[in-house]
């Protein structure tokens, strides 16, 4: 390789790609540079190319993704649309969205020298790439663990100290955050930064968790139908909301603050949370939310500087305690337990859902969400204590029962349809159960109300994710659930997409009035759609409360390894304790800021200076 | 009234048919896919028999599996006995021991059992049941003791193997198994596919467990009737069946789109690219490793010599 490819930068030139059979173009003229060092995040909404644009900078296409490719992707002199994926991945590495299915050894190192080994490096060279690799990733303490055993976190981490072993000078990662929690994609972003800012390699994310990765990125980069649209700095990026509002992707809440209140950050758009902080400490905005949450304490009967709830200086587990709405429980765990190979995955939990509710589940990967609500219709079986639907107790193991009772969707919906056509799939529950009398919506109604009509008799694997996922949802509701569990059912989505569910979610509910239970570890809204949240840490309950109450305590949601919202890290940054219960919504939190700031300057006469300017 | 033809009937469907039926249900029972998933998965500790030169592990099940053809009985008693020892030397976990037992015990049974009812020893047969003509037409005439012995016999020929191969593959991990191949100038390609069959196996098991799952939760009835209730297993064989082909179109979905990005990953990190790989392993000879060689070579070396001259030989004729 020369020296000059070595010393380059990685560019796409033009480049337009159309695979095999598809009617349009996936790229179209797409122009972008990206320099050792640069991090460089790239977003849009789903299928607006962002994956194929990976495939195509990493020298995937066209070498193993055929299609018709216009243009060049260029290393320094160097054209990598021409170059075996071997030699493409010396010089730009990709990191693919799921760890699970690019780690194809046993154990960490074995994966890490995998490359090495296949380039018949010799063994002290193989050595020290591996310990640098796994030092770079901080992950030199889990050399010899099996795979199997590792986190979200550390497999991503694994796979990125394996595409690193192979020396690029460029890495891509398609969605490296997808499935991890918070606390895990904060480990990836500072894994990266540091590759960047130590090792001058050259980063490029794409994802949709635009809030984590903009305080992170040199560059910001968004795409829509194919086309790179916006290719700015952050700051200017954000300096114009209209085409990420014409894209309908997320724009990090501190950004939507800024915008709702340019009288607080001025011309300066924030980033990240310490930013907006910084911004406007000791000003009338900071003033304006300790007046509001003081208020909002003072009407819950709680005294400013402890969160409601929290009593007597308690543990948050014990102190929050918000309990089902009244009337008998509809679904409830009393003193449950489960073991897995000898480690308690769910520790004692005594939990009640009552009728009518929307709880948020919230935890780190491996908290025991998913195995608390698996039991709720019968999947896996309690070690200790009762699980129970309407007072009754639910049989392990009986699943056909418990599923006409709780409604449980799997993150992966595909895994849930199994038939030819829409309609035979909505029909699929009435085999071998008699239609209820007074199903939640029946056929015809859920065609309607899903956005079927027209499509009855497609494929379900002709509709978009978005559309599979909808179809799996309208199947399990076209019988009599009572509840309806989620489980992480926006992971991977875009802002749009999610969006899009949710409007779902509050349609079905209020149509159906169907209690609903949400598993999730990502809280962009989902959380703080519900009324209440329960927080799960190593097995057990943590936190139980309105979500307003729970993220006003951002130390101990990182201690059981949960990001609280921005808007809600904010206020705590600012406030302190005395947040109390903090505003999630940007609109309400603006419009109570300068409410409080109009009603003070009222009280006050001019000039008195109640509130700094 | 035990001489009653129909009782005799009763007796004998039981005694063919209960192995068979019961074997499975204790397998999902104990074992479950969930536990098989356990069966194949490498556990990473820091035991002596971990350390082992990964070519002594291959040639391990290969020597002993040879003599376990050529010895009788008496001796494979005594070869059987040997396999077993390592397994105190690893110390596997609870779980593995559970399925382990489960899947040496399981087809021990089976074994004796069918020899038992279908070998026929020259006469005179001791029957331990005979079955009455109404059974006997399905080609047994009863359970004899010599056939179980014989099922015996040579379900411990099979368990040596199995015995051996789950040792070396709970204890190695698939990148030593490459080495010791590469070592023995096969090539790269038949450690990767040990290596990706090894890796995605269990994650197959788990997704299969899962989209069962997904089929009950969809409402599709996979319930068991109750032993007794004979009418109901034709509708179950029926409706398991047609579980089968509908799980396959989410499980083969779901397997295209992972083994293309393991190939492009696979493409991406050079895989292929060179004759001779290289390896981060350096394995240095140990004491251990030679005082194995020692072992392995003279048990098989021996057993030779002494199949030649014709003690503890097979029979053959």
């Amino acid at each position: 390789m020369s020296s000059a490819a070595l010393g380059g930068q990685l560019r796409a030139d033009d480049v337009s790609f159309a695979y095999v059979g598809a009617a349009r173009a996936a790229l179209r003229h797409v122009n972008l540079r990206v320099a050792p060092g640069e991090v460089v995040l790239i977003t849009g909404a789903s299928g607006c190319g962002k994956s194929t644009l990976a495939l195509a900078l990493c020298g995937l296409i066209p070498s193993r993704v055929h299609g018709e490719l216009r243009g060049r992707v260029m290393f320094g002199a160097t054209a990598l649309s021409g170059m075996k994926p071997h030699e493409a991945s010396q010089l730009v590495g990709m990191v693919f969205q799921n760890p699970n299915l690019q780690l194809i050894n046993q154990t960490v190192q074995s994966e890490v020298a995998f490359g090495p080994e296949n380039l018949a490096l010799p063994q002290p060279e193989i050595a020290a790439r591996v310990g640098w690799c796994l030092d770079v990733t901080g992950m030199a303490g889990m050399r010899t663990a099996a795979i199997v055993t590792l986190s979200g976190g550390q497999k991503q981490r694994t796979a990125i100290a394996a595409t690193l072993a192979m020396r690029p000078r460029i890495l891509v990662l398609d969605e490296p955050l997808s499935d991890l929690d918070p606390v895990g994609a904060q480990e990836v972003l500072a894994t990266l930064q540091r590759l960047a800012r130590d090792g001058g390699t050259g980063v490029v994310i794409i994802e949709h968790r635009v809030d984590e990765v903009a305080p992170w990125a040199d560059r910001v980069v968004l795409m829509d139908d194919g086309r790179v649209v916006l290719d700015e700095p952050p700051r200017a990026a954000w300096a114009d909301p209209g085409p990420w509002r014409a894209t309908g992707v997320g724009i990090p809440d501190m950004v939507r603050l800024a915008y709702a209140v340019p009288e607080a950050f001025g011309s300066r758009v924030p980033l990240s949370v310490v930013e907006a902080a910084n911004a406007v400490k000791d000003t009338w905005f900071e003033e304006a939310l300790a007046a509001a949450a003081e208020e909002r304490c003072n009407a819950a009967g709680v005294p400013a500087g402890r969160p409601p709830g929290q009593r007597n200086g308690a543990a948050v587990g014990a102190g929050l305690e918000a309990g089902p709405a009244a009337g008998p429980p509809v679904l409830s765990w009393d003193g449950v337990s489960v073991e897995f190979d000898g480690r308690r995955a769910v520790d004692d939990v005594t939990l009640a859902v009552g009728e009518g509710e929307w709880v948020a589940l919230i935890g780190a990967n491996g908290s025991g969400k998913s195995t608390l609500t698996g039991l709720t219709v019968g999947l896996g079986k309690p070690s200790a204590g009762v699980v129970r639907f309407r007072g009754q107790p639910v049989r392990p193991g009986k699943v056909f029962d418990h599923a006409a009772q709780v409604a449980l969707l799997l993150q992966a919906a595909d895994d849930m349809l199994f038939e030819t056509t829409v309609l035979k799939e909505l029909e699929f529950g009435f085999r071998f159960r008699a239609r209820p009398k007074d199903p939640v919506l029946d056929v015809p109604e859920a065609v309607e109300f899903f956005g079927f009509s027209g499509r009855e008799e497609d494929s379900p694997w002709e509709l978009s994710q978005g559309g599979r996922q909808r179809l799996a949802l309208a199947a399990l509701l076209v019988g009599a659930p009572g509840v309806l569990v989620l489980d992480e059912p926006t992971t991977g989505q875009d802002a749009d997409h999610m969006r899009a569910f949710l409007r779902l979610l509050d349609r079905v509910r209020a149509r159906t009035g169907i209690t609903i239970v949400t598993v999730t570890h990502d809280i962009r809204g989902l959380a703080s759609r519900a009324a209440r949240i329960v927080l799960l840490g190593e097995g057990k309950v943590r936190a139980d409360g309105p979500p307003g109450r729970v993220f006003a305590m951002p130390g101990d949601l990182i201690r059981w390894g949960v990001l609280a919202p921005p808007l809600a890290r904010l206020q705590s940054e600012l406030l302190g304790p005395a947040a109390g219960e903090v505003l999630l919504d940007v609109d309400e939190l603006a419009s109570t800021a300068l409410a409080r700031r109009a009603d003070v300057e009222r009280a006050t006469s001019p000039g008195a200076g109640a509130l700094r300017p | 009234m035990m001489n009653s033809l129909l009782v005799q009937t009763i007796i004998s469907y039981l005694l063919i048919f209960a192995v068979p039926m019961v074997l499975p249900v204790v397998f999902l029972k104990v074992v479950g896919l969930s536990g098989l998933r356990t069966l194949v998965t490498y556990e990473a500790r820091d035991t002596p028999l971990h350390k082992l030169d990964p070519r002594l592990k291959v040639l391990y099940p290969v020597g002993m599996g040879i003599l376990s053809i050529l010895f009788t009985w008496k001796f494979m008693l005594i070869v059987f006995g040997l396999t077993i020892l390592p397994w105190f030397w690893l110390k596997p976990s609870r779980a593995k021991i559970k399925v382990l037992t489960v899947m040496i015990i399981g087809p021990a049974i089976a074994g004796f059992w069918g020899q038992g009812m279908y070998y026929l020893p020259p006469p005179p047969i001791h029957f331990i049941y005979k079955f009455p003509w109404t059974m006997a037409w399905l080609g047994s005439p009863g359970i004899t003791t010599y056939g179980m012995i014989f099922g015996l016999q040579q379900t411990s020929r099979v368990l040596v193997t199995v015995s051996t191969s789950m040792l070396i593959l709970i204890s190695t991990d698939v990148g030593d198994f490459s080495w010791a191949f590469e070592r023995f100038r096969a090539p790269p390609h038949v450690g990767f596919a040990l290596t990706a069959a090894l890796r995605f196996l269990p994650e197959m098991i788990a997704r299969t467990h899962l989209v069962l799952r997904a089929v009950e939760l969809r409402g599709y009835d996979m319930s068991r009737p109750r032993w007794y209730e004979f009418r109901g297993w034709p509708d179950y064989a029926r409706r398991l069946s047609r579980c089968v082909v509908l799980v396959t179109v989410p499980l083969l979905i779901g397997t295209l789109r992972g083994t293309t990005t393991m190939a492009m990953v696979a493409d991406a990190r050079g895989f292929g690219t060179t004759k001779r790989r290289g390896s981060l392993r350096v394995h240095k000879t140990t004491a251990v490793d030679i005082w194995g060689y020692v072992i392995l070579v003279t048990l098989v070396v021996g057993a030779l010599v002494l199949n030649h001259l014709g003690i503890g030989a097979r029979y053959y004729g």
